[in-house]
């Protein structure tokens, strides 16, 4: 098993989303070489592993009756070959429920960021002295305070020698939002706000501009990052049955993207994307500079592209199943040859696969139901192993025996799914898995 | 005895600079350099119109110099903006680039005298076991700018692993061992890390590939000598 780094001066973003669950019911340059092996919706700045996994972190929300009902990381044993493959192997729970959600790794990898959504808590885990056995090493408990009011601490995206933070909301618990940077041990370092038609920071069409955000990633040769959009706490802290039959509610989601210039921190493009575009993931190609999302409540592929002339357009370039049903799009996965692009959604319990050779026309190639809800999806960087998890947000999850909650292992030949191995996090009493990622104690060798 | 050998397009490219024996610009156009930032989307934006927030101290660390004797490397910051990059000898990839970047940055530099004389740039080695101060004054004689006028290049290295270490993690500068010792890129995977250092000794900015652009580094430089004192 071999595992290396790679400075890729191409690269692309990360896997995630989420979204309601009684929607329907109620009705809404330098770089080097190639790395082959690890989740590919990661940032470009992170350390990547060229074996196998060795581990999958589960970022997990608690559950009331479930186990200690507490959030927590679940550690699963993913090596081939090893007396506990596909078992949990270490559950470290930070006690208590904070709407446990996204997260990231730093760049070295040898720190997974967690948070909580509802509390603003972030939680850092040490992976690296053991990555067998993660260890919570700071909280951080003053992030709003820090930030100067920006709540729902949402994903953790590796910068080199930082992290980059996108917050969902504010202390008016509205969406308006903003981006904050720490250093990779926790100390807050800078606080970016999002534009808004008030505040445009010098963005063009910036009256559009809605303030929201959700994700934020980095195509650094083009030195442009790309940010979505979803709500903000009284939203995504409702039960998602009161949101949908709540006219003013529903118009408090995010329609909007927004082009930076990376290195100033400016935003300079608002594009409208309708219906809460959400994970960003950049093309990995050396030449390919653009961006795919997809829509939770437009069920719609956007490409965030740029022209020969060096203009950037979004357009819509595929429909996820019927819309009309509200599938819900959430998680989307781009495999690192930029050919194949995962789509889970949450109400249909789906994972469509499409091909996405041709960027501007993507086409089905594969669909299967993973489950009676699924969100995440994370992939190896050889695409041959897919890990995928059940849960949305607390409030949002399906009730009753649709409530399922599981990690699924399956390998992929380029035209279906296989079984690996599964794991019931209710039956294992530990409550609702979400975000993943990868490890290997084989990063850690110098 | 081992020596440095200097990878043959980093040797041709090395041989323009090295032949500057003095800055004068009636005799030297303004320095041309090429770089990431020649495909960025957007024109780089203008010194001083964008925040360089304050990251974290830049830690201490005790090396040694190109002659061996020991050095403090906060000794170094103090009073000047410095560029500081790790980098090993025996790299086959990022680290010459790196290095020629470098090279541009410094011949820049020297056409900037109010900049010049405030700048400081340091290559530091995490391969030490390779690297004795011996190479990387070898190594620092090919790739440095005999120019009066240029900001000072330092080519530091450790007495050893263990002291090179916690310079690592201190920085968060990501280095591994290659599975196969004897790979021709060289034995280290590692990502490219360069960090801008005001003279209070706090970063600044952290450099991957992508973003170091000599004249990206220029205009970093000189918004912090745009910041009020």
């Amino acid at each position: 098993m071999t595992q290396q780094f790679a400075a890729r001066k191409s690269h692309s973003s990360r896997c995630k989303n989420r979204l309601p669950a009684v929607l329907v019911a109620a009705g809404t340059a330098l770089a080097p070489s190639l790395a082959w092996a690890d989740e590919t919706c990661q940032s470009p700045y992170m350390a990547k592993i060229t074996g196998e996994e060795e581990y999958v972190y589960i970022w997990t929300l608690g559950m009331e009756g479930v186990g200690d009902g507490s959030d927590k990381v679940v550690t699963v044993d993913v090596r081939s070959g090893s007396p506990t493959f596909g078992k949990v192997v270490d559950v470290d729970s930070v006690g208590g429920r904070h709407e446990a959600h996204h997260g990231g790794l730093t760049d070295d990898r040898r720190l997974f960021w967690v948070s909580g959504l509802d509390d603003s808590k972030i939680f850092i885990f040490d992976i690296a002295s053991d990555p067998a056995n993660p260890t919570l090493v700071k909280t951080i408990d003053d992030f709003v305070e820090k930030s100067g009011g920006v709540v729902g601490p949402h994903g953790a995206y590796a910068l080199p020698g930082r992290v980059l933070i996108s917050g969902l909301s504010n202390t008016d618990k509205t969406g308006a939002t903003g981006l904050v940077e720490y250093t990779n041990d926790g100390q807050y370092i800078a606080t970016h706000w999002m534009p808004t038609a008030k505040e445009p920071n010098g963005a063009a069409n910036a009256e559009k501009a809605d303030g929201y955000g959700y994700d934020a990633r980095v195509l650094p040769r083009r030195n442009v990052m790309l940010s979505s959009s979803f709500t903000g706490w009284n939203n995504y802290m409702r039960p998602l049955g009161e949101v949908v039959n709540d006219p003013e509610a529903m118009k408090a989601f995010g329609g909007t993207m927004v082009l930076w210039d990376f290195h100033a921190r400016k935003p300079r493009q608002v594009f409208e994307v309708p219906g809460v575009p959400l994970e960003v993931r950049w093309a990995w190609g050396p030449k390919s500079n653009y961006a795919f999302t997809s829509t939770a409540l437009t069920s719609q592929i956007w490409l965030v592209y740029e022209d020969e002339a060096q203009k950037w357009h979004a357009k819509s370039v595929a429909t996820i199943g019927d819309p009309a049903q509200l599938p819900l799009p959430v998680d989307i996965s781009l495999s690192a040859d930029d050919s194949t692009l995962f789509v889970n959604s949450f109400m249909d319990g789906m994972t469509r696969v499409y091909d996405v050779s041709d960027p501007h026309a993507p086409e089905q190639i594969y669909e299967k139901k993973i489950g009676s809800q699924v969100n995440m999806v994370s992939q190896s960087w050889d695409g041959r192993r897919l890990y995928y998890t059940s849960s949305l947000l607390a409030n949002w999850d399906k009730t009753g025996d649709d409530n399922e909650q599981f990690l699924k292992a399956y390998t992929w030949d380029g035209k279906e799914l296989a079984p690996r191995f599964e794991i019931d996090f209710l039956a294992e009493e530990l409550g609702r898995p979400h975000l993943m990622r990868f490890g290997s104690s084989a990063l850690y060798n110098y | 005895m081992r020596r440095f050998v200097l990878p043959l397009g980093l040797a041709l490219a090395v041989t323009v600079p090295s032949l500057g024996l003095a800055h004068d610009p009636a005799l030297h156009p303004p320095t041309k350099v090429e770089g990431p930032a020649d495909d960025y989307v957007y024109e780089l934006a203008a010194p001083g119109s964008y925040d360089l927030p304050r990251i974290r101290p830049a830690a201490a660390a005790r090396l040694l110099d190109e002659s061996g004797a020991a050095v403090e490397l906060s000794a170094l910051f103090a009073g000047r903006l410095t560029i500081l990059a790790f980098m090993y000898t025996r790299c086959g990839d990022v680290c010459p680039l790196a290095a020629l970047r470098l090279a541009d940055l410094q011949r820049l530099a020297a056409e900037d005298a109010q900049l010049s004389q405030h700048l400081r740039i340091v290559s530091l080695s995490f391969d030490p076991a390779f690297d004795t101060p011996a190479i990387m004054a070898e190594y620092g004689a090919m790739m440095r700018l005999p120019d009066a006028a240029a900001p000072p290049w330092h080519f530091l290295t450790a007495p050893d692993r263990a002291a090179i270490g916690p310079v690592l993690a201190a920085y968060n500068q990501p280095v591994a061992r290659k599975a196969d010792p004897g790979d021709a890129a060289g034995p280290f995977s590692h990502l490219l890390r360069v960090f801008l250092i005001d003279s209070d000794g706090v970063i600044r900015n952290i450099y991957s590939a992508d973003f170091l652009d000599p004249r990206l580094l220029m205009n970093d430089l000189k918004t912090l000598q745009m910041e009020a004192p």
